[in-house]
C-alpha cells in the first residue's frame, strides 16, 4: 500500500541545509498496524505529512496504492486526502465553531455526499466511537478523549483505506490514551491499515510492527519488537 | 460542495463573529445609505422644482409673454412690456378658451395700526390658490364677484398676520396697502414646501388681480394665462392666439407662447440636479471604496487568524478552489449584507428627510440596484486577494501554526 524509497526532506535555514528525513525506505502492506516511534524532533510529523500527501519529499519516490504521488495534480491529491486517507492529530484539530456532528460531516461535504446521508453517517460514526449523545456539542464542551474520538470519527467519514495518526495520545492521560489505542486496534481488526506515530514506547509496543526513527533515519532491524 | 452549502458555511462564519462582521460591513453600509439618500434627495428636489413650475392647473394653461422676456438682451424701445385690455378681449374670443387671466407679483408694504411689514404680494383670479399654492386655513378665499368688483379684500399668510395683529380675531381686520384700506377676509398658508418661498420668506398677501391693478397701476401685466378647455390642442391654440395678437393688435412679433421656454427651464433644472447628484454621489462612492479597503483588511487578518482552520480543511480534502470560494463568498456576503442594510438605512433616511423638509424624496429602484451590484462587486474585488492567499497557504505551515 505504502512504498517509500529513498525519501529525503531538507529544509534550508540560512546558509545551511537541514536534513529532516534522510533516505527513508519503508513499505507498509494493506491491513498492517505500524508504529513509527522516535524522540521529539526526529522527523516523525514530517514523515506523516509526506505519507498523507500534505507535503512532498525533496527527493526520492512515494507510491501510494501503486501510484507515484509526485505525478498527481493538486486536485487529485485533494481527492486522495479526502477519500483514501484519514488523519488524526495530537491536538485533535477540530474546527472550534462547529458541533461534533458538523466536524464529522466536513470530509463528506467536500466529497459531495448529500445532506441527509451526511447526517445519518455522522451520527452512526459518533455512535461507533461512543459519542452518540454528544453530537451537538461544540469541541470546547468535550473532554480531550472525547475530542479525539470525534477526530477519529471524522477521519473515518469517507471510509478511507489508510488511517494516519500523529501522536494521538500525546495530549491525553494514559488511561484515555489506552482507550484510543484500543479503538485503533479494533479498527485495524476490521481491516483498516493504521500508521501510528508516537514517542511513547508503551503506546508503540501495542502495534504489530514498530519502526524506529532517529535524526531522520530509520533504525534498521527494529521490525520484530511489537506484540506477537 | 455546492454553492448553497458554501453560502451557509459563510453565513455561519459571519454570524460566529457578529461584532467584527458588523464593523467590517460598516463602511459599505454608510456608503450605500449615503448614496441612496442623496439620490432620493436629488430626485425629490428636482420633482419639487418641476411641480412648482407645472402645477396641475398650469398643465392646460398657455402662458403668453411679451417676446422680450423670453429673450436675453435689453428690450427694444418700441417693445410691448405689458398686456392691454384689448389683448385680453381678443384672446377670450377664441373657441376652446376656458378662461383668460393674469397674475401680478411684487413686493408691498402692509401696515396695520402703526406696524409695517414688507411682504410678497400675489394677485390673480379666484383660483389663485391653485396657481400660487396656498390653502385657506381661516376665513374665505376671494370669489369671482370680488375679482369683478375690484373689491378691496386680502388674505394674509399666518406669519404675516402674526406680525400685524396681536390678538385674534384677525379675519375682519383692516390693513393698509399702497395707502388704501383693505379688509382681511382670510388667512392662507403657503404650501409646506415651496422652493421659491424658502428663498423669499413666508410673509404673503393674496388679493384679486383687479384690486392689485387699482393699487399699483404701474405694475406691468407681463404674462397672459390662457386656460384651454379639455381636449383642446394647447400648442396649436397658443400659436393661433399669439399670431392674432401680433398681427391684429400690435402689428409686430411682440408676443410668444412660453411652452418652449419652460421646457428649456425644466431641462436646465434637471441638468443641475443631475450634476449635483453625480458629484455628491461620487463622494459617497469614494466612501464605498474606503469601506471596501476595510473589508479587504479584515479579510486578510481573518485569513491569518484562521490559518490552522485552513490547514485542517485541506487535510480533510478541501481543494484550493473550495478554500478560495469559501473566503470569497464570505467577503461578498459581508459587503452584500452591508449593502442591504445600507439600502434600508438610506430608505429610512430619505423618509425622515421627506418628513423634515417636505421634499418629495423618491428612492429609485435604479439607485438600489446599482448600490447592491456595486457592493457585491466591492466584495469580489476586495475578497479575491485574501481568498487567493488562503487557497495558496501551504497546508503544513497551516497545520503547524499555533
Ligand atoms: N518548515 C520547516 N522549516 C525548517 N525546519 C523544520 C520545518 N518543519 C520541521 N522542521 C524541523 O524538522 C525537524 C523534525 O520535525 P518534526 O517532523 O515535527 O519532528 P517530530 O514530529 O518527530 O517531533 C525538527 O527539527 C523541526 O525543527
Ligand atoms: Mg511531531
Amino acid at each position: 500500500m505504502i512504498e517509500l524509497s529513498g525519501v529525503t526532506k531538507r529544509y534550508r535555514s540560512g546558509e545551511e541545509w537541514l536534513t529532516v528525513l534522510d533516505d527513508i525506505h519503508l513499505t507498509v502492506a494493506a491491513g498492517e498496524f505500524v508504529s513509527i516511534m522516535g524522540p521529539s524532533g526526529s522527523g516523525k510529523s514530517t514523515l506523516m505529512h509526506i505519507l498523507g500527501c500534505l507535503d512532498v519529499p525533496t527527493s526520492g519516490s512515494y507510491r501510494l496504492f501503486g501510484r507515484p504521488i509526485e505525478r498527481l495534480s493538486a486536485q487529485e491529491l485533494a481527492r486522495v486526502r479526502n477519500q483514501e486517507i484519514g488523519f488524526v492529530f495530537q491536538n485533535f484539530h477540530l474546527l472550534p465553531r462547529m458541533t461534533a456532528q458538523k466536524n464529522v460531516e466536513l470530509p463528506m461535504m467536500y466529497a459531495g455526499v448529500p445532506r441527509r446521508e451526511r447526517h445519518r453517517r455522522a451520527l452512526e460514526l459518533l455512535g461507533q466511537v461512543g459519542l452518540a449523545d454528544r453530537a451537538h456539542h461544540l469541541p470546547n464542551e468535550l473532554s480531550g478523549g472525547q475530542k479525539q474520538r470525534v477526530a477519529i470519527a471524522r477521519a473515518l467519514a469517507n471510509r478511507p483505506a489508510l488511517l494516519l495518526a500523529d501522536e494521538p495520545t500525546g495530549a491525553l492521560d494514559s488511561a484515555t490514551g489506552q482507550e484510543i489505542i484500543d479503538l485503533f486496534l479494533s479498527l485495524n481488526a476490521d481491516g483498516m491499515t493504521v500508521v501510528l506515530i508516537t514517542h511513547d514506547p508503551d503506546v508503540a509496543r501495542r502495534a504489530r510492527r514498530i519502526v524506529r526513527i532517529q535524526d531522520g533515519r530509520l533504525v534498521t532491524g527494529a521490525g520484530e519488537e511489537g506484540r506477537p | 460542495m455546492n454553492l448553497g452549502e458554501m453560502l451557509l458555511s459563510a453565513w455561519t462564519a459571519i454570524r460566529s463573529n457578529k461584532l467584527r462582521s458588523f464593523l467590517t460591513m460598516l463602511g459599505i453600509l454608510i456608503g450605500v445609505s449615503a448614496i441612496i439618500t442623496i439620490v432620493a434627495l436629488g430626485q425629490g428636489g428636482q420633482a419639487a422644482v418641476i411641480a412648482t413650475i407645472e402645477s396641475p392647473r398650469l398643465q392646460n394653461t398657455i402662458q403668453i409673454l411679451p417676446k422680450e422676456t423670453l429673450e436675453p438682451g435689453l428690450p427694444q424701445p418700441d417693445q410691448i412690456l405689458s398686456f392691454s385690455d384689448q389683448d385680453f378681449q381678443l384672446a377670450r374670443q377664441f373657441s376652446g378658451v376656458e378662461d383668460v387671466y393674469y397674475t401680478l407679483y411684487g413686493q408691498a408694504t402692509v401696515a396695520s395700526d402703526g406696524r409695517v411689514v414688507n411682504a410678497e404680494l400675489d394677485a390673480g383670479p379666484q383660483y389663485l390658490n391653485e396657481i400660487a399654492h396656498f390653502t385657506v386655513v381661516q376665513g374665505r378665499m376671494f370669489t369671482d364677484a370680488d375679482v369683478l368688483a375690484h373689491r378691496r379684500v386680502v388674505l394674509l399668510s399666518p406669519s404675516l398676520a402674526e406680525k400685524l395683529f396681536t390678538g385674534a380675531p384677525r379675519v375682519g381686520q383692516t390693513v393698509q396697502i399702497g395707502g388704501q384700506p383693505l379688509q382681511v377676509i382670510g388667512i392662507a398658508a403657503p404650501a409646506q414646501f415651496n422652493l421659491l418661498g424658502s428663498f423669499l420668506g413666508t410673509d404673503y398677501v393674496y388679493m384679486p388681480a383687479t384690486t392689485c391693478r387699482d393699487l399699483f397701476p404701474w405694475w406691468s401685466i407681463s404674462e397672459m394665462d390662457v386656460e384651454v378647455k379639455p381636449g383642446i390642442d394647447k400648442v396649436d391654440l397658443g400659436n393661433r392666439i399669439v399670431t392674432a395678437l401680433n398681427i391684429r393688435v400690435h402689428d409686430s412679433n411682440a408676443f410668444e407662447e412660453s411652452t418652449r421656454f419652460y421646457a428649456g427651464l425644466e431641462q436646465t433644472i434637471g441638468q443641475v440636479t443631475r450634476i449635483l447628484t453625480l458629484v455628491i454621489g461620487s463622494i459617497a462612492g469614494i466612501a464605498l471604496v474606503v469601506g471596501g479597503v476595510g473589508v479587504m483588511n479584515i479579510m486578510l487578518v481573518s485569513v491569518t487568524e484562521r490559518t490552522q482552520e485552513i490547514g485542517i480543511r485541506v487535510s480533510l480534502g478541501a481543494t484550493q478552489r473550495v478554500i478560495l470560494l469559501q473566503f470569497l463568498i464570505e467577503s461578498v456576503l459581508i459587503t452584500l449584507i452591508g449593502g442591504v442594510l445600507g439600502v434600508l438605512l438610506g430608505v429610512m433616511g430619505s423618509l425622515v428627510l421627506r418628513a423634515v423638509t417636505g421634499l418629495p424624496t423618491t428612492v429609485s429602484g435604479w439607485a438600489i440596484a446599482v448600490s447592491l451590484v456595486f457592493s457585491t462587486f466591492i466584495g469580489l474585488v476586495c475578497g479575491i486577494y485574501p481568498a487567493n492567499k488562503a487557497a495558496r497557504l501551504n497546508p503544513i505551515d497551516a497545520l503547524r501554526y499555533e
